[in-house]
């Protein structure tokens, strides 16, 4: 057993989780899902972690490892289970942003993966960029040139309003 | 002094340091294309907090819960179990377990409807795969705090689904050597889900249930289907009382 309590670290960090999850894949039972893979996975490791080491990084890279994970079972299974616009429409931020008004959440499932990551960590989950970075597993430079395409994405698709 | 983009964001998020903040902040007061900029993108984060934020207010489901506690977890695989759930869900249950009939109950169930077509453990009506039999009988009598260590039905957990029915486990102690799930739906016990049973390597020659281990399939559609806790000796008596009626 690991020192310390990481099951009630975990518990503190679940609206967190919840939330991040929800920004990544846009769907409540897929967001639930991932969440759940996530800490089974951190349970699974909490072993590894440094008795000081930050949980919040490491348990949100867990979740975005698992998330990758998902997304290339998917692809591999050509089979496409709820967020119909993860897939082709990645790359297409921008086109069509004039002709119509975009919801939050339409916005964001419209940008390539890499940059709806950034836009989770940083701008809803208030990492800062280095430990963004580090979920991430760039360079902070990567970090945010991603993050500074997917804003231009974004203010273009939302509008002014 | 012109600030760049960058720099902008930089403000935004945090992360400029004390200097650079304190020039940003006295240019902002005078150069009004610079305010707007940094208005531009705190309303985006202020939009994107709006539209995710209530998640952080939502109660949190008792699954995540009972798994941030779980020390057990390590030996499971559960990116498998995510990848069926999403798949359960896409189709409706019953669409589900119609599929996971004809897939892989038919390996099973074929031998049991064809050796004893009157009194075997499972019939078929309209298209369901129901309890019969001696089956049908021990899920609608037997309690699993009180059985036979050798009846020919072995009653596992019972539990209150989503659905609003009463669905148990059971285990069937003869050659078929199968696991299922059952709820019960319109005064028939419905099968929802059948496996070959987990053996506990016993070598006695009889199968055995390995403690507490439902087969993987089964153990998934139960995480599927159940709400809350599995019932507790009092709340199986009760629910039987009650004609297994919620």
């Amino acid at each position: 057993m690991s020192p310390r309590n990481v099951s009630a670290e975990l518990v503190t960090l679940l609206p967190r989780l919840r939330r991040f999850a929800r920004a990544l894949t846009r769907n409540l039972h897929d967001a639930d899902d991932l969440v759940q893979v996530a800490l089974e996975r951190a349970l699974a490791r909490a072993q590894q972690l440094r008795p000081d080491a930050a949980l919040a990084g490491w348990v949100f890279g867990i979740l975005r490892h698992a998330w990758i994970d998902e997304l290339r079972a998917r692809a591999r299974s050509e089979r496409v289970f709820a967020t119909e616009e993860s897939g082709h429409n990645v790359g297409d931020a921008g086109q069509g942003a004039q002709a119509e008004m975009l919801s939050v959440q339409d916005a964001m499932g419209r940008l390539p993966e890499e940059q709806r990551l950034a836009v989770a960590l940083v701008l809803i989950e208030g990492f800062s960029y280095k430990e963004a970075a580090h979920v991430m597993d760039v360079p902070i430079g990567t970090l945010t040139s991603r993050l500074a395409r997917a804003r231009e994405a974004l203010q273009a698709m939302l509008g002014e309003s | 002094m012109t600030f760049s983009d960058e720099t902008v964001m930089a403000y935004v998020d945090g992360e400029l340091d004390d200097a650079a903040r304190a020039a940003l902040e006295v240019a902002m007061r005078t150069d009004t294309d610079l305010a707007e900029r940094v208005a531009r993108e705190r309303t985006l984060r202020a939009r994107l907090h709006s539209e995710f934020d209530p998640v952080l207010r939502e109660p949190i489901p008792e699954r995540l819960l009972a798994a941030a506690n779980d020390t057990g977890a390590k030996a499971r695989t559960g990116n498998l179990i995510w990848l069926k759930r999403s798949a359960a869900r896409d189709w409706s249950w019953p669409q589900w377990s119609a599929i996971a009939a004809s897939l892989v109950l038919g390996v099973l169930i074929a031998p049991m409807l064809r050796h004893q077509p009157t009194e075997g453990p499972l019939g078929i009506r309209d298209g369901k795969v129901l309890a019969s039999g001696a089956l049908a009988h021990a899920l609608s009598e037997q309690l699993a705090s009180n059985q036979l260590a050798n009846a020919p039905v072995h009653v596992g957990i019972s539990f209150l689904s989503r659905n609003g029915d009463y669905c148990r486990t059971f285990m069937l102690r003869d050659r078929s050597a199968v696991t299922g799930l059952a709820c019960w739906e319109g005064g028939s016990w419905r099968l929802q889900a059948l496996a070959a049973t987990v053996q506990a390597t016993s070598g006695s020659g009889e199968y055995q249930p390995a403690a507490s281990s439902l087969p993987p399939a089964i153990q998934q559609s139960v995480d599927a289907l159940i709400v809350g806790e599995p019932l507790d000796a009092k709340g199986e008596a009760a629910a039987r009382g009650n004609r297994w009626r919620p």
